[in-house]
C-alpha cells in the first residue's frame, strides 16, 4: 500500500486518544477514584485502531475487560467514557458498572465482558441473528484476549460459528499474559492456528504495527462481510504497564518491558510520519488537541454526581 | 372446554406466538429433525417453521445458552430448550452472569426477550442428573423471572406471558406434568407474572405448593378432609418471581398456619424464603410453627423405594401437616 500522511494521522490521533484516556484513568485509580479494578491498554493502542478504522458504525462490537481503546474507537462519546470510569451518573452506563463493563447501544457496542470467554457464545448468537435478519452489510467484531482461548466455550463456539456460517470477526489482542500467567505456560499451540481446525479462515499480524493491523484487518473484514462467513485474527501486542492499574508486574522483566517499549505503536507511527516530512509542530498540535479533549473529559468526570439508589433498581 | 396435555399446551403458545412474530425462534437439541424435544414439546413446529426458526443445536449448553443471549441481544425472542433441567448447570454462567445482568448493566440500553425452558422433576427412575427441581437456586439471582405452571391452562397462559416478559425467565416444567390434561381454551391468553392462584379454598391451613406438587397437595388436601377434618387451603404461586406474597399473606391470615410443599430440596428451598418472609412480617398471624415439606438434601435417587422417601408425596405430606394440629 502506498504512504497516505493522512491515515497516518488518523492512526496517531486515535491512537494517542487510547494513551492518553488511559493515562488519566490511571491517575483516577492512582487518587482512589476508580473503586474496582481498571484494565489498561497501553502499548496495545494499535489493535483497537488498526481494526476498528475498517469498522462501520451500524457493524457490531462486544468488546473485552481491557476495552477502553475499543470502546472509545467504536464511537462512544469521551466525556461518558470517562464518566463512566469513575462511576458517574453521567457515564455512558449511568455509572453503575464502571471501567470493565461498558455498553453503548448508540453505537452497536454490545457490551464488554467481565468474564473471560463468556463473549464467544453471544457473538455466535449475534451472528445467527444477522443472518436471520439478512442484513448482508453488517457484521460483528468480536474481542478478546489470549487467556480466554484455553476456556472449553472457545471451541465450542469456533464450531458453531463454522456450521451456522456466521459473519464474526474474531480479533484476539494477544498481550502474551493473561493476568501474571504467560500465555506459552497454559498452551502449546499458537491462537490463530486453533481456529483453522474448524476450517474458519483465521491469521495473524503484528499487533504493534498499526498499518499491518489495519491492512490485514481490512482484508479479513472485507471477507467476513462479503462472505458471510466467520474469520479470526491474531494480534501479538504488550502492555507495558501492569494487569490491572494496581498490578506491578513482577512476573516479567525488565528487560521484557523494555523492548517492547522500543516496539510502542505510537513512537513507531511517529517516525513514520517524520520520516516522510511531517512537520514535528504539525504533530504536536493534534496532540495537544487531544490533551485538551482527554482533559477536559477527566473535568467532566470529577464534576458529575454520583448515581443515587432507588428501589427501582430492585429485580 | 377443550382437553388437551401439558406438553400440548406449551406447543400451542409457542406456536402462536411463532405464527405471528418471526422474531420468536427456538434453539436446543433435539428440538427440530430428532426428537421434536426429549418431551415431544416442539412436534410439528420443525416441519411449520423450518431450520431457521426451530434450530438444531450441537451438544453444547453454555454456547447454547451464549448463543441465544446474542440473538435476543439483536431483538429476537429465543426460547431455549435445555433437555434435561439438571444441565442447567452447563449454561450457568450465560444465566447468572450474562442475561440476568444484561439490563441492569447496559443501565436499560438493552433486556432481553429470553425463555428457557426447563424439563424437572423426578420422572419414574430418572436418576441424580435427570431428576433435579432447583427452582429455589435461582430464585436468589437478581434479574431473572421463574416461571412454574402446575397445569395446561397455565402452562399455556404463563409461556404467552414469558415470550414477552422483557426479562430472562426459567420456564420449569415438570416430566410428570407432560401428559396430563386440563381445559384449555383455543384462543390465545396471557397469565400475568407475579399472581397467585388459589387452587382450593380452605381455612385451616395454608398450603404453598408449585409444579407437580400442587397435585400431591390438592390430594393430600383432599384426605386431610375427608379423614382427619382439616380444610386445606392450597396457594399456587405460577411464578416464584416475582412472588405473589400478598395472596400468600391473606390467605396465612385467614388459616394461622403454614406449610410449604415442594419437589426442590429443602436447604435454602422456596419454603426456606416464604417461611421466613411470612415469620419476619406475619409471624403474629401464625398459630404453630411453619413447616417445610421438601426434598431431603439428598441427590435424587433411582429406585422407586428411595425416590418414594426423599421426595414429598401424599402420605408425607398429610403426616406432616396433621403433626401441625
Amino acid at each position: 500500500m502506498d504512504y497516505d500522511q493522512n491515515l497516518y494521522l488518523t492512526f496517531l490521533e486515535k491512537m494517542y486518544l487510547i494513551r492518553r484516556f488511559e493515562q488519566k484513568v490511571y491517575e483516577f485509580a492512582e487518587r482512589g477514584l476508580v473503586f474496582g479494578s481498571t484494565h489498561l491498554e497501553v502499548g496495545e493502542e494499535a489493535t483497537a485502531v488498526g481494526t476498528l478504522l475498517n469498522i462501520k458504525r451500524s457493524d457490531y462490537m462486544i468488546a473485552t475487560h481491557r476495552g477502553h481503546g475499543q470502546e472509545l474507537l467504536k464511537g462512544t462519546d469521551v466525556n461518558a467514557m470517562m464518566a463512566e470510569m469513575i462511576g458517574k451518573a453521567t457515564g455512558i452506563c449511568g455509572g453503575r458498572v464502571g471501567s470493565m463493563h461498558v455498553t453503548d447501544a448508540s453505537v452497536n457496542n454490545l457490551g464488554a465482558q467481565g468474564i473471560i470467554g463468556a463473549s464467544f457464545p453471544i457473538s455466535v448468537g449475534v451472528g445467527l441473528a444477522l443472518n436471520l435478519l439478512g442484513q448482508k452489510d453488517k457484521i460483528l467484531i468480536s474481542f478478546f484476549g489470549d487467556g480466554a482461548t484455553n476456556q472449553g466455550n472457545f471451541y465450542e463456539s469456533l464450531n458453531m460459528a463454522d456450521i451456522w456460517k456466521v459473519p464474526v470477526f474474531f480479533v484476539c489482542v494477544n498481550n502474551l499474559y493473561g493476568m501474571g500467567t504467560a500465555y506459552c505456560s497454559t498452551c502449546n499451540i499458537e491462537i490463530y492456528k486453533k481456529a483453522t481446525f474448524f476450517n474458519i479462515k483465521s491469521d495473524y499480524c503484528d499487533g504493534n504495527d498499526v498499518a499491518a493491523v489495519y491492512n490485514k484487518s481490512k482484508e479479513i473484514i472485507d471477507y467476513v462481510r462479503t462472505k458471510r462467513l466467520p474469520a479470526l485474527l491474531e494480534l501479538k501486542t504488550y502492555r507495558t504497564i501492569g494487569h490491572s492499574a494496581f498490578d506491578k508486574h513482577p512476573y516479567r522483566t525488565k528487560e521484557e518491558i523494555e523492548d517492547w517499549k522500543k516496539k510502542d505503536p505510537i513512537k513507531r507511527t511517529e517516525d513514520i510520519l517524520l520520516k516522510n516530512g511531517t512537520p514535528k509542530e504539525k504533530i504536536d498540535k493534534l496532540k495537544k488537541r487531544i490533551d485538551t479533549t482527554v482533559d477536559d473529559a477527566a473535568a467532566f468526570a470529577a464534576q458529575s454526581p454520583y448515581p443515587v439508589y432507588d428501589d427501582s433498581l430492585e429485580q | 372446554m377443550r382437553e388437551i396435555t401439558y406438553s400440548e399446551a406449551l406447543r400451542e403458545a409457542i406456536r402462536s406466538a411463532m405464527a405471528k412474530d418471526d422474531k420468536v425462534i427456538m434453539i436446543g437439541e433435539e428440538i427440530g429433525q430428532g426428537y421434536a424435544g426429549v418431551f415431544g414439546v416442539s412436534k410439528g413446529l420443525y416441519d411449520e417453521f423450518g431450520p431457521k426458526r426451530i434450530i438444531d443445536t450441537p451438544i453444547a449448553e453454555n454456547s447454547i445458552m451464549g448463543a441465544a443471549i446474542g440473538a435476543s441481544l439483536l431483538g429476537f425472542k429465543p426460547i431455549v430448550e435445555v433437555m434435561f433441567a439438571d444441565f442447567i448447570a452447563v449454561c450457568f454462567d450465560g444465566i447468572l452472569n450474562q442475561a440476568a445482568k444484561v439490563r441492569f448493566m447496559s443501565n436499560g440500553q438493552y433486556s432481553l426477550n429470553l425463555v428457557v425452558r426447563l424439563p424437572g422433576g423426578e420422572g419414574s427412575g430418572t436418576g441424580p442428573h435427570h431428576s433435579q427441581c432447583l427452582e429455589s437456586l435461582f430464585m436468589a439471582i437478581p434479574g431473572l423471572k421463574i416461571a412454574n405452571p402446575s397445569n395446561p391452562y397455565d402452562a399455556k397462559g404463563l409461556m404467552s406471558s414469558a415470550i414477552y416478559a422483557n426479562d430472562p425467565v426459567l420456564f420449569f416444567e415438570h416430566k410428570k406434568l407432560y401428559k396430563t390434561k386440563g381445559d384449555v381454551p383455543q384462543e390465545d391468553y396471557a397469565i400475568p407474572f407475579g399472581k397467585a392462584g388459589i387452587a382450593r379454598a380452605g381455612k385451616d391451613i395454608t398450603i404453598v405448593a408449585h409444579s407437580y406438587m400442587v397435585s400431591v397437595a390438592l390430594a393430600a388436601a383432599d384426605e386431610l378432609y375427608e379423614k382427619h377434618n382439616i380444610d386445606a387451603e392450597v396457594i399456587d404461586p405460577k411464578t416464584l418471581v416475582p412472588l405473589d406474597m400478598q395472596t400468600i399473606a391473606e390467605s396465612v391470615k385467614k388459616t394461622s398456619r403454614l406449610a410449604v410443599v415442594e419437589e426442590t430440596y429443602l436447604r435454602a428451598g422456596v419454603g426456606s424464603e416464604i417461611g421466613s418472609i411470612v415469620s419476619e412480617r406475619y409471624m403474629d398471624w401464625l398459630d404453630c410453627p411453619i413447616k417445610k415439606i421438601a426434598s431431603r438434601n439428598v441427590p435424587i435417587p433411582m429406585p422407586a423405594s428411595l425416590v418414594g422417601e426423599v421426595i414429598p408425596d401424599k402420605k408425607r405430606v398429610v403426616k406432616e401437616i396433621r403433626e401441625m394440629f
